[in-house]
């Protein structure tokens, strides 16, 4: 080849390379270090910062402080926030978030006195069938407005997790640095999420055979790893236990304590799975729970970590459904919403979570709703940063302001749960994400 | 032909009409001894009834013995007149889930047609239960849809289903939406207070449909009349709607929320009916505008929920109460087949809740006999009407009572039926 | 919101939020203290008492009888020309659930109806209204061998836990004929028909059931044997555990009865072959409408019935019941209760026994056990509850006229000494309400 064609060969490569790397960056700014300067600051962990700086740098949090004292880099891109308050970057420890299937039904009807009619066979073949060996990872679709979405809501970082079924499957936590999948992944098959449902003409169709299915599948998963364990120990004159990769998928979380994460649709759900859970000796959260100021005398008994998700609609089977319009209004507008708020005068911990909403603007609602019910701001906050942190075991990384852990920021015009505040910019994993224009 | 055989031929012609003689009994009964109370006048503590011809020929505490009466002794017990059931499906239902069996509900919303008269098994094993506990007589309706069709008042004795007719069109059945309850509790707050289909539009869907009938009349009558004018295809469904709108008979409307009993009593008014309402469960929120239409009410069972929860728990038990203190003229009804004989005791029930108790008797008989035109037949225990006589040993609305004896037009009737035959069969010897 | 307002609302929401609590609790709920004083006492199982006084402290009658002066706090409610009798037990109905039938498969005793109890069910303040206080709430009839049912006291407002009466008999429910064999389904097409579907079946299908249970437990009991053994083998295995076993289990081992819903005689003959065949008890048969048929056999084997008055003609075996069913029965030496299988017939029980009056000739007094201390008898909770008895549990009813009496109505029904339904307060909250919602609106106030 003449020397002049390789040369522009060459170029031509080195372009296209180069557009290929420009293709490639994540949507927003990118670089390494910020200087986050002049805002007020909210870590949570420590008092109120009035006017601060944070620096980040390599997706970390460098340095948090009053401006006289945090020194900014030579290298760090300013960004001015005079005017906003920086917050950690909130947690919500239960979301469908990028969940193609539809949510899970409302309330079951549990009246009939009459066997079931099975339902004709769906006809659409089932990629991801429900079951404790699903990990909802494989099966996620990320799109950039459900990012955006709970971005504006101060969102950025949700455990997502499968909604179908009775063994639902595994969730994965995500931060929700951009749009591809995998860069989110913080950590897969985190927990085993179990739903008080039923299936529709096959067994279980009742709650209560459910229940049983529930029991005996923990009952078989133990006696499985038990008979693998014996069998380990000495095969010789023993039958070889036989495959069952539902039982498989079961035993970490009867035998290694993983976490089960129970679906309490109502006060009742909440003592079914408390009871689950003592059997077997489960690492138990329960989520929903938008009865559990019910059960605050047994929650206070037997804590365990509540998902709170502050749907304020009384569960089909609530007395406060079935007693005229009037108390289901009240119950609806005044009583449900004020679950948070009890259980936080009687001492029980919670973290909030955004459940099947996938509208972050819905969820922030909902939350301002639940601090005009009685809960304080401040105790908002902890149980959508610190507490779900501490749930997820990401504390040592996130939930907190804190030099060293990932730089998770929300910057917010105005207070974080007043009615008009705005979420302005959003960093997670250090990438910068703008959604409103910071005026003076 | 010889004198003596047209003697003979005389004597046969003369005769005949009382050898045939099973519809007629010509014997005299004298019932003596019994505690009367014929619901329409006071009550009598010891006097005597006669019964001749199938009516009452004489009632009263001093009436005389007509001789060669054949004499019942009844001390001890109490003559009632024979109760009147406002609504049943007795005769048309034998068992409720097996469909072959059930004759009241026809297919289709519009079937004025269907004449219930004409389905009635004079052998249902539903009737004698009834019967055995005192009704002696009942409206039977279909139902279903938006116009089931005709009713009949027929009495709980009978060899055919029509010698069971007294009334054999009593009422045109028109069914507008109940309120949902719920299952077992009440209505609860999951939207049960919606009616299912709209009350107003159905009866302006019935309005238009009225028209249409009382227009086809017009061009029939006028091409009967006029052999020029086009003489209209025959419809069914207007001519079976004529007799409801030339006032031969009345409406019976199912009617249950508050808001429909309005709309209701508008409507007949607007299009000129005679009306009956049934069912009525909200009627203790309209009770003066019933009274003051002059409408009177058939209650549905009071073995029903509440529809509402804001109703309140007692809310069927007090309405008929509520209703009667306004003024409005009530009749209980078992609204069943297979427990028709509970009649009584629905109207007890409303006692318990405030009904005054002389009115709860009178709301199974007289006025039950006036609402469907019968009260110069029957509902009360007076000369001249038919001797539908009941003795039993107490309160005939109480649950302890026994019935020892019922009297249809004057013949004493069986009291065996379905329980007694298959207890007999089974009972240990 | 303007900052000054917020406080406000809150503590607005705050106290409406803990008045619909507090409301929603009987009243005085914690007291279980009660003297009801004046009225006609019908004991059931100690006569009557033209007027006297019952006195309940801690939940439990202490004092029956004569004149007694109200201990200092005790609330007193005057029964003057009222009856006061044992609160109703409905030993057969479906309240209180969430879900009743597991109907996916055709044995299914692993369904526990103690694990979906809903204390929110309206269904309860009904059966309260009708005098109920406690009731055995079961499995439906769908399948032949149901599940575990569990026994309720209408704790209205209470946590579930404190309805559960746990001194019940466990029982299983098992069901024959009609809604078992699906008789009135049409199989649609790509469907096959759930076996069992002839009476055939559901008998072999128990059979085999027992059979499996006994299999197990000869298993397991092979299994502890050779553990328990001095030198147990290293290849020994434990059976699995299964729950649905476990409960057949409980029943050959006597741990748990029956209760089985039939209709014809001979189906019921059948089971009762089935239970001598495998040794187990027979409580009770639900419903069974050809009782009467069969009254000696019943008799002879101390098996009692729980049905209805007369509420029959639905199905075709259900064609050959009679009212005097229940009198009959009672009078030939079975133990018999009246239920409701309804939340609607539930408020009126007292009227259902008292039919067997008229049929079946029992007296006041035998009618009215049939709804008292005979379901109490056959739920195992006789000395606790059915009678009114010093010592036993202050469950008392009152009513307006005498409870077999078809004018008669619930004024107050009494669990453990709370008052749960209280006719008076319900006519006074009424006649609040229609006061309010006469009342002008009130002007001013937080908009």
């Amino acid at each position: 080849m003449k020397h002049s064609t390789r040369v522009f060969v060459s170029l031509i490569l080195f372009l296209i390379a180069v557009m290929a790397l420009v293709a490639a960056s994540p949507p927003g700014d990118v670089g390494p270090t910020y200087a986050i300067r002049n805002c007020k600051i909210v870590p949570v962990a420590g008092p109120v910062i009035e006017k601060g700086t944070i620096v980040i740098r390599d997706g970390l949090i460098e340095s948090v402080g009053p401006v006289d004292k945090i020194k900014i880099p030579e290298d760090a891109e300013i960004v001015e926030a005079d005017g906003l308050v920086a917050y950690p970057g909130l947690i919500s420890a239960l979301s469908n978030l990028f969940l193609e299937t539809p949510a899970r039904p409302e309330g079951q009807a549990f009246t009939s006195e009459e066997p079931p009619q099975p339902q004709a066979q769906q006809p659409q073949e089932d990629r991801f069938p429900p079951g404790p060996g699903l990990l909802v990872l494989d099966q996620l679709k990320p799109k950039r407005a459900g990012v955006e979405s709970f971005h504006k809501a101060g969102f950025t970082t949700v455990l997502a997790a499968p909604a179908r079924g009775i063994f639902e499957g595994q969730s994965v936590l995500l931060n929700l640095n951009g749009e591809p999948l995998q860069p989110m992944v913080l950590r897969n098959g985190v927990a085993l999420h179990i739903n008080f449902t039923t299936e529709r003409g096959s067994y279980p169709s009742s709650l209560m055979g459910t229940i049983a299915h529930i029991r005996q599948s923990f009952i078989d998963a133990d006696y499985y790893a038990a008979r693998q364990a014996q069998y380990e120990k000495g095969p010789a004159g023993l039958k070889r236990p036989e495959y069952d990769p539902r039982l498989e998928a079961l035993v970490p979380f009867i035998r290694d304590r993983k976490p089960v994460v129970f679906q309490c649709n109502n006060v009742e759900d909440i003592k079914r799975a408390l009871k689950i859970a003592g059997e077997f000796k489960l690492n138990a959260f329960l989520a929903g729970a938008n009865e559990a100021w019910r059960a605050a005398d047994v929650l206070k008994k037997s804590p365990v970590p509540l998902l709170i998700a502050l749907d304020f609609r009384p569960p089909a089977t609530s007395k406060y459904a079935a007693q005229g319009e009037e108390l289901r209004k009240k119950a609806e507008a005044e009583i449900y919403p004020a679950n948070a708020a009890s259980l936080a005068k009687e001492g029980i911990a919670f973290a909030l979570v955004s459940g099947s909403n996938a509208d972050g603007a819905a969820v922030l609602r909902n939350v301002r709703t639940a601090i005009k019910s009685g809960l304080s701001p401040d105790a908002a906050l902890r149980a959508l940063t610190i507490q779900p942190a501490r749930y997820m075991g990401l504390d040592r990384t996130l939930g907190t302001l804190e030099p060293g852990k990932i730089a998770n920021v929300v910057l917010v015009k105005g207070e974080f749960f007043d009615d008009n505040a705005q979420v302005a910019k959003v960093f997670v994993d250090g990438v910068q994400f703008k959604y409103a224009e910071v005026t003076k | 032909m010889t004198k003596r055989s047209l003697v003979i031929a005389l004597l046969i012609i003369i005769l005949a009409p009382f050898a045939s003689a099973q519809a007629k009994p010509d014997k005299v009964i004298a019932i003596t001894n019994v505690r009367i109370i014929p619901v329409v006048g006071a009550e009598i503590p010891k006097g005597t009834i006669v019964v001749k011809d199938g009516l009452i020929a004489g009632i009263g505490a001093d009436i005389a013995v007509p001789a060669g009466a054949e004499v019942v002794d009844a001390a001890g017990l109490r003559a009632y007149p024979g109760m009147i059931d406002g609504y049943s499906s007795l005769g048309l239902v034998e068992i409720s889930g097996v469909s072959a069996t059930v004759d009241n509900r026809e297919t289709g919303r519009i079937n004025p047609q269907a004449r219930a008269l004409e389905a009635i098994r004079y052998d249902s094993m539903h009737i004698p239960i009834a019967r055995s506990n005192g009704i002696t007589a009942a409206v039977v309706a279909p139902s279903g849809g938006l116009i089931s069709g005709v009713s009949c008042l027929v009495k709980l004795d009978g060899r055919t289903n029509r010698e069971m007719a007294v009334e054999g069109a009593a009422a045109m059945q028109i069914e507008l939406p109940g309120l949902r309850t719920g299952r077992g509790g009440f209505g609860g707050g999951r939207g049960a207070a919606q009616v299912r289909a709209d009350g107003p539009t159905l009866l302006a869907e019935l309005k238009g449909l009225f028209g249409a009938a009382r227009a086809y009349e017009k061009r029939r009558d006028a091409a009967a009349r006029n052999k020029l004018l086009a003489l209209p295809e025959f419809n069914e469904t207007y001519e079976a709607l004529l007799p409801l709108l030339k006032g031969e008979m009345p409406a019976m409307i199912s009617v249950h929320s508050e808001r429909d009993i309005r709309a209701a009593i508008q409507f007949v008014r607007e299009e000129g009916l005679k009306a009956v309402f049934y069912g009525v469960e909200q009627g203790f929120k309209a009770a003066d505008e019933l009274a003051k239409a002059g409408i009177p009410v058939v209650l549905g069972s009071l073995y029903d929920m509440p529809p509402v929860w804001e109703d309140g728990y007692d809310a069927l038990f007090r309405n008929p109460g509520i209703l009667a203190k306004a003024g409005v003229k009530i009749a209980f009804s078992s609204s069943s087949a297979s427990v028709a004989k509970d009649l009584p005791y629905h109207a007890a029930k409303a006692a318990a809740f405030g009904l005054d108790k002389a009115e709860a008797l009178k709301a199974v008989t007289i006025n039950t006999a006036e609402i469907f035109g019968v009260a110069d037949k029957m509902g009360s225990l007076e000369k001249g009407k038919a001797a539908n006589i009941v003795l039993a040993d107490d309160d005939i609305l109480e649950l302890r009572t026994n019935i020892k004896k019922v009297y249809i037009d004057g013949r004493e009737t069986d009291l065996s039926n379905r329980y007694t035959e298959l207890l007999k069969k089974f009972e240990k010897k | 919101m303007n900052k000054p307002a917020l406080p406000r609302l809150l503590t607005l929401c705050l106290l409406a939020a803990a008045a619909v609590v507090v409301s929603s609790l009987p009243a005085a709920a914690d007291s279980r203290d009660i003297l009801i004083k004046n009225g006609t006492i019908l004991t059931v199982t100690k006569g009557v008492i033209p007027k006297g006084d019952v006195l309940v402290i801690g939940g439990i009658i202490k004092q029956i009888g004569g004149t007694i002066a109200a201990p200092p706090g005790v609330r007193v409610v005057d029964a003057a020309g009222r009856y006061v009798l044992p609160g109703i037990i409905d030993s057969h109905t479906h309240i209180a659930l969430a879900g009743t039938n597991e109907g996916s498969e055709a044995i299914t005793p692993e369904a526990d109806v103690g694990t979906v109890i809903n204390a929110d069910d309206t269904a309860i303040l009904t059966a309260l209204s009708g005098g109920v206080t406690m009731v055995h709430t079961m499995h439906g009839s769908a399948n032949p061998i149901g599940g575990p049912n569990v026994v309720l006291k209408m704790k209205w407002g209470r946590p579930s836990e404190e309805l559960v009466v746990k001194e019940a008999l466990p029982t299983l429910k098992f069901a024959l004929g009609e809604n078992v064999k699906q008789s009135g389904r049409t199989v649609q097409p790509g469907q096959t028909q759930r076996y069992p579907a002839t009476r055939m079946g559901v008998n072999a299908i128990i059979r085999r059931e027992f059979e499996k249970a006994r299999n197990y437990m000869a298993q397991w009991d092979r299994y502890n044997r050779a553990a328990a053994a001095k030198n147990p083998p290293r290849n020994l295995v434990p059976p699995r555990k299964d729950l649905r076993l476990e409960v057949l289990a409980e029943v050959l081992r006597g741990e748990r009865v029956a209760r089985c819903h039939s209709y014809q005689a001979t189906e019921t003959l059948e089971f009762m072959e089935l239970a001598k065949e495998f040794g187990f008890k027979v409580q009770c048969f639900e419903h069974i409408w050809e009782g009467y048929k069969i009254a000696d056999e019943l008799a002879a084997a101390g098996i009692g019935i729980s049905v209805f008055a007369d509420s029959w003609a639905y199905k075709m075996e259900a064609a050959e019941g009679i009212a005097y069913d229940a009198g009959y029965c009672a009078k030939h030496g079975v133990l018999v209760s009246i239920n409701s299988d309804s939340g609607e017939r539930i408020r009126r029980l007292f009227n259902d026994a008292a039919k067997t009056m008229k049929y079946g000739g029992l007296t006041e007094d035998e009618a009215l056990r049939l709804v008292t201390i005979n379901p109490a008898i056959q739920l195992g909770v006789d000395k606790l509850v059915g009678s009114l008895e010093v010592g036993k549990q202050g469950d008392i009813a009152i009513f307006s006229e005498h409870p077999m009496s078809a004018y008669t109505r619930c004024d107050m029904t009494i669990i453990e000494g709370d008052v749960y339904f209280d006719r008076d307060q319900v006519l006074k909250e009424r006649e609040e309400a229609a006061k309010k919602a006469a009342a002008p609106r009130d002007k001013g106030g937080a908009s």
